[in-house]
C-alpha cells in the first residue's frame, strides 16, 4: 500500500512548523535570533544557550486574518520554559491584548519548566497564563497545536489548557507530569513509562480528543493543522460562572463514567468504541466514531 | 558414528526416567529440576537452544537449579549466551566450559567470569560454525530445545521463530543424545509438524511463552540525516555500480536506511528489478514499503520477527511459508543463502587501519554470531553474477586466473559516541585475547575480507587497492576526525580520491542539502502499519499511538 507523502508536524523545527502553518512569507519575527536574547540563567551550568531561548515568536497572516503566533523549539533544551522563553511568549500575548489579531496561536513542543532556571521558569509560565486570560478578555482567541516530539508537559501542559482550543495530532502527548515522572514517584506497576503504547494511549492526542480536551484531531501533516487552525478561529468567550460551573460538572460526569477505569481501552470500551481499532484509525476515521 | 557408551547411557538414562515418570514423553513442568538430574550426567555435553532472538529460558532456569552435587561439569554449548542462567551454571558449580557463538547482553559479565576462571571457553564460534560441530567433535548428550506447540508423542511446531532447532535436533537426534523441549502449549492439533516426534525424546509445557526479542525493529523516527547520507553513498557507489541481487543486511540502522530508501531513491537509480532481488534476511519491518514497491522476489529467513506474522502470511511468493500459511525460518540454511550471496553490508564497533573490524572490546566478550559467515568473501562460491563479477574484475584486474569476488561491505559513523572513534589503531580485540587467554585477537570480519567501507566521509572502495599501504590510505581516507583519520597521507588520499578508490558525497553526485528525511519510505513504525495495510503489528514498545 503506497502511503500519500506528508509534511510531518512531528518532524519539523519551531521555524518549519511556523513557515508552514501561515500565509507565504507572511511572518514576521519579533526579537528573532539576531537579536541574541539569551538566557541569563543556563552560562551558570555551563549548558548552551540558544539566541532565541528555545521560542519563535511574531506576527503574520492566516488567510489573510492577522494572526500571533509563537512555537517552541522542542529540539533545545526539551523547549523547556525559561525566564526569556517565557517573557517572549508573555509579552506576545499582552501585545495580543492591545492589537486584537484574529487569533493567537500557541505551538506548543515542551516538557514543561527549564531545571536550570527553576522558580524564574515557574514564574514565567504563570505569567503566560495570566496573559492567556489577558488576550481571551480583550475577545482575542489563543489557540494552541500539539504535535511535537517533546509533547506538552508540566508547565507548558498547565498553560496549554488555558487555551480556547487545542489541535493535536495522534502524535501529541498533553499532560502535567511526565511519565518517567509518574513511575519514578508512583512506581513502575502504576506506569510503566517504557511501555510506548501506554503512555500514548494515556497522554496522547487521541485520548484527549476522545475526552473532549482536544477540540480537532488531525493527522501528523502541518497543512492539516492550518486547515484546523482556520475553521476554529472566532472571537474568545471570556469566562463567566456560568461557564465554569458547567465545566465543573463535565468534570465531575467524567469521574462519574470513567473514574472506575484503569486503562484507556476500558474508557473506550465505555465510549461504545472499539477500543482494539482506536490507535489505528486516522484522525478522520475517529472523528467521525467520537461520540457526541 | 555413536559410540556404543553412548547408546548404552541414553538407554540408562531413559530407563531412570520411566521407573520416575512412568511410561510417556510428557514431564509435568514442575518436576522438571527432578526429570533434569535424571537425564544429566556429570560432563555430558549439553546444547541450550537459545540465540540473538528465542531463547529457551524455562529449561536454562531450572537447569540453573539441579543439584551440583549431582550434576556438574557439564559442557555447555549455546548460540547466544543471552541468559543470566546460562552464567549462574558456572557460579553454581554446574557446568564447567561453554562453546558459544555470541554473548550479547551477557558480554559484560562473562569477560568478568571467564578473567577470575570460573568460565572457561571451549571456543567462540560463528553461528554455522557451531552447529556443524555438533556433528562433528561437539555431539550433544542431551539438547534443551524450544517449540511453540508440541503434542504428547513429541510432534513439535516451531513456526516462525524456528531458527536453529532444526540443526540441533538433528545433531542430538542422530548422534545418540536425548531431546528434551520446552512448548509454549502441549495440544493435539498442530498446525503443522516442524520437527517429527519420533526425533523427541520429552516435552514439558512451560508455565510461559518462551522469551523472543524484537531484534530487528528498528524505528525509522530515529535515523538520522547523517545516516540518510551515508544510505545515499552506498547505494549510488556500490548498489548501482555492482547491481548485487542476492545480499544481506546486517541488523543496525544503516542498513535500515538503505532499505527504506529503496523504494524512493533506489527508484530513481534504476535499482528496482535489477538489483536487491533477493535477500537472506530476517523479515525486517522496514522492509515492507520495499516489499510493496515490487522490489523483492523472495527472501531467505534466517528468524521471525516479533509482529511481523501477519503481514509475512500475506507474502506467500515473497516469504518461506509453510501449508499452514506461517513462516518457517532456518537459520542454518539461512546463513548459507547469506554466504554464498552477493553483498553483505553491516557494521561493527571498532575498524583497524588494514579494514579488519571486531565487536569486542576489553571489557566485553561479544562474540562473532552471524556476521563472519554473511561478511567473508567466500572462496568455496563458483556460480556467477554480474554482481559477483564486476566485483571480481576489480579485485583480480591483471592477475593470470579471473575470479569473481563477494562484496563485503563495512558501513560504519566513524565515531560511535562521544570520544568514541570507530577507527582505531589497534583493536581492543588484542587486550580480549590476553584476558580471554586466546591464541588470536577475536576478529569479526578480517580486512581482506572487506571491499568497501562506507563513512559519512565517503566510500572506500579496497578492491582497487594494490598495495598494503594503499588499502591503509583508502581506510584512513574515510575515517573522518579520528586518530585514524587524522593520521591520513593527503597527498595520497588525494591521489586515492582521483582514481575514485576513495570516493566523496560530491564525487558521486550527492548533494549534502537534498539528504532530508522527506527521502525515507517511512518516517516512523507507523507508517510501517500504514505500509503494510494494517498487517504489521509492532510491539507495544516500539508504538506512539
Amino acid at each position: 500500500m503506497k502511503l500519500t507523502p506528508r509534511i510531518s508536524f512531528y518532524e519539523a523545527s519551531a521555524r518549519q512548523r511556523v513557515a508552514g502553518l501561515l500565509d507565504a512569507d507572511s511572518f514576521r519575527e519579533i526579537l528573532p535570533p539576531t537579536e541574541q536574547r539569551i538566557s541569563p540563567h543556563l552560562g551558570m551550568f555551563d549548558a548552551p544557550v540558544a539566541f532565541d531561548d528555545g521560542v519563535v515568536v511574531g506576527e503574520g497572516t492566516l488567510e489573510g486574518k492577522e494572526v500571533y503566533i509563537f512555537a517552541q523549539e522542542g529540539k533545545f533544551r526539551g523547549g523547556s520554559l525559561g525566564e526569556v522563553h517565557a517573557a517572549k511568549i508573555t509579552g506576545l500575548l499582552r501585545r495580543a491584548a492591545i492589537r486584537k489579531p484574529a487569533a493567537v496561536l500557541g505551538l506548543f513542543d515542551s516538557g514543561g519548566v527549564r531545571l536550570e532556571e527553576a522558580n524564574a521558569g515557574e514564574i514565567g509560565s504563570t505569567e503566560i497564563m495570566r496573559a492567556i486570560l489577558e488576550a481571551q478578555r480583550a475577545g482575542v482567541p489563543v489557540i494552541g497545536l500539539l504535535g511535537g516530539s517533546c509533547g506538552c508537559f508540566g508547565g507548558s501542559g498547565i498553560t496549554s489548557s488555558c487555551c480556547d482550543a487545542l489541535i493535536a495530532s495522534e502524535e501529541a502527548r498533553l499532560s502535567v507530569s511526565g511519565p518517567e515522572v509518574i513511575e519514578t514517584v508512583m512506581g513502575v506497576e502504576a506506569f510503566d513509562s517504557r511501555d510506548r503504547a501506554l503512555v500514548w494511549r494515556t497522554t496522547g492526542g487521541k485520548n484527549r480528543f476522545l475526552f473532549g480536551k482536544v477540540a480537532t484531531l488531525v493527522d501528523d501533516h502541518i497543512p492539516a493543522f492550518r486547515m484546523a487552525a482556520v475553521a476554529l478561529i472566532k472571537p474568545s468567550e471570556p469566562l463567566s460562572v456560568e461557564s465554569l460551573r458547567a465545566e465543573r460538572t463535565r468534570l465531575a460526569r467524567r469521574i462519574e463514567d470513567y473514574g472506575s477505569c484503569t486503562d484507556a481501552r476500558q474508557v473506550w470500551a465505555r465510549m461504545g468504541l472499539d477500543a482494539d481499532r482506536v490507535p489505528d484509525m486516522t484522525a478522520a476515521e475517529l472523528t467521525a466514531v467520537k461520540p457526541a | 558414528m555413536t559410540s556404543p557408551d553412548k547408546i548404552a547411557r541414553r538407554k540408562d538414562k531413559l530407563e531412570r526416567v520411566a521407573k520416575v515418570f512412568g511410561p510417556g514423553k510428557v514431564i509435568p513442568a514442575d518436576r522438571t529440576v527432578e526429570f533434569l538430574e535424571l537425564i544429566l550426567s556429570p560432563g555430558d555435553r549439553v546444547v541450550h537452544e537459545g540465540d540473538n532472538q528465542k531463547q529457551g529460558d524455562f529449561l536454562a532456569e531450572k537447569l540453573a537449579q539441579v543439584d551440583p552435587k549431582k550434576v556438574n561439569g557439564l559442557k555447555l554449548a549455546v548460540s547466544c549466551i543471552g541468559l543470566p542462567e546460562h552464567l549462574d551454571l558456572f557460579e553454581n558449580g554446574i557446568a564447567e566450559v561453554v562453546d558459544f557463538a555470541y554473548a550479547g547482553p551477557q558480554g559484560g559479565r562473562l569477560a568478568e567470569l571467564v578473567a577470575n576462571g570460573t568460565v572457561k571457553i571451549g571456543a567462540v564460534h560463528t553461528y554455522v560454525e557451531l552447529y556443524a560441530r555438533y556433528f562433528a567433535e561437539l555431539r550433544p548428550d542431551v539438547a534443551c530445545l524450544v517449540a511453540i506447540d508440541a503434542d504428547a508423542e513429541g510432534n513439535l511446531y516451531t513456526g516462525s521463530n524456528t531458527e536453529e532447532t532444526p540443526a540441533l535436533v538433528e545433531a542430538a537426534a542422530f548422534g545418540g543424545g536425548i531431546v528434551v523441549v520446552q512448548a509454549n502449549k502441549l495440544t493435539d492439533n498442530l498446525r503443522r509438524v516442524d520437527i517429527p516426534g519420533e526425533w523427541v525424546d520429552f516435552v514439558i509445557e512451560s508455565p510461559k511463552p518462551f522469551h523472543l526479542e524484537a531484534l530487528f525493529t528498528k524505528d525509522p523516527a530515529l535515523l538520522d540525516e547523517t545516516r540518510i547520507l551515508m544510505a545515499m553513498m552506498a547505494m549510488k557507489a556500490i548498489y548501482q555500480k555492482y547491481l548485487p541481487k542476492v545480499l544481506n543486511h546486517g541488523v543496525g540502522f544503516n542498513t535500515a536506511a538503505i532499505e527504506l530508501l529503496l523504494p524512493t531513491y533506489g527508484e530513481e537509480l534504476g535499482l528496482k528489478g535489477k538489483a536487491c532481488t533477493h535477500w537472506a534476511l530476517n523479515p525486517h519491518p522496514t522492509m515492507i514499503p520495499a516489499i510493496e514497491s515490487g522490489f523483492v522476489e523472495a527472501i531467505a529467513c534466517i528468524g521471525g520477527e516479533v509482529g511481523m506474522e501477519d503481514y509475512v502470511a500475506s507474502k506467500p511468493d515473497i516469504f518461506p511459508l509453510g501449508r499452514d500459511g506461517s513462516l518457517r525460518s532456518n537459520r542454518f540454511y539461512g546463513q548459507m543463502a547469506g554466504h554464498f550471496a552477493d553483498m553483505f553490508v553491516g557494521a561493527t564497533l571498532q575498524i583497524d587501519p588494514f579494514a579488519n573490524s571486531s565487536t569486542v572490546t576489553a571489557d566485553r566478550l561479544a562474540g562473532f554470531g552471524g556476521a563472519p559467515n554473511f561478511g567473508a568473501e567466500n572462496r568455496a562460491r563458483r556460480h556467477l553474477s554480474e554482481a559477483f563479477l564486476r566485483a571480481g574484475a576489480e579485485a583480480h584486474a591483471g592477475e593470470y586466473m579471473p575470479q569473481g569476488r563477494k562484496l563485503v561491505v563495512q558501513m560504519v559513523e566513524t565515531f560511535q559516541g562521544a570520544n568514541k572513534p570507530t577507527f582505531v589503531e589497534r583493536l581492543e580485540a588484542w587486550d580480549a585475547m590476553k584476558t580471554a587467554g586466546f591464541a588470536v585477537p577475536p576478529v569479526m570480519i578480517y580486512g581482506d575480507d572487506v571491499s568497501h567501507i562506507v563513512t559519512e566521509e565517503g566510500v572506500a572502495n579496497l578492491l582497487l587497492c594494490r598495495t598494503m599501504e594503499e588499502r591503509e590510505q583508502a581506510v584512513r581516507g574515510v575515517a573522518g576526525f579520528t586518530p585514524v583519520g587524522l593520521k591520513r597521507d593527503h597527498a595520497m588520499v588525494a591521489n586515492l580520491r582521483d582514481r575514485g578508490v576513495i570516493q566523496r558525497a560530491e564525487d558521486l553526485g550527492i548533494r549534502k542539502t537534498d539528504v532530508s528525511r522527506d527521502r525515507l519510505a517511512a518516517r516512523n513504525i507507523h507508517d510501517l502499519v500504514r505500509w503494510s495495510g494494517g498487517l504489521y503489528n509492532p510491539p507495544s514498545r516500539f508504538r506512539n499511538w
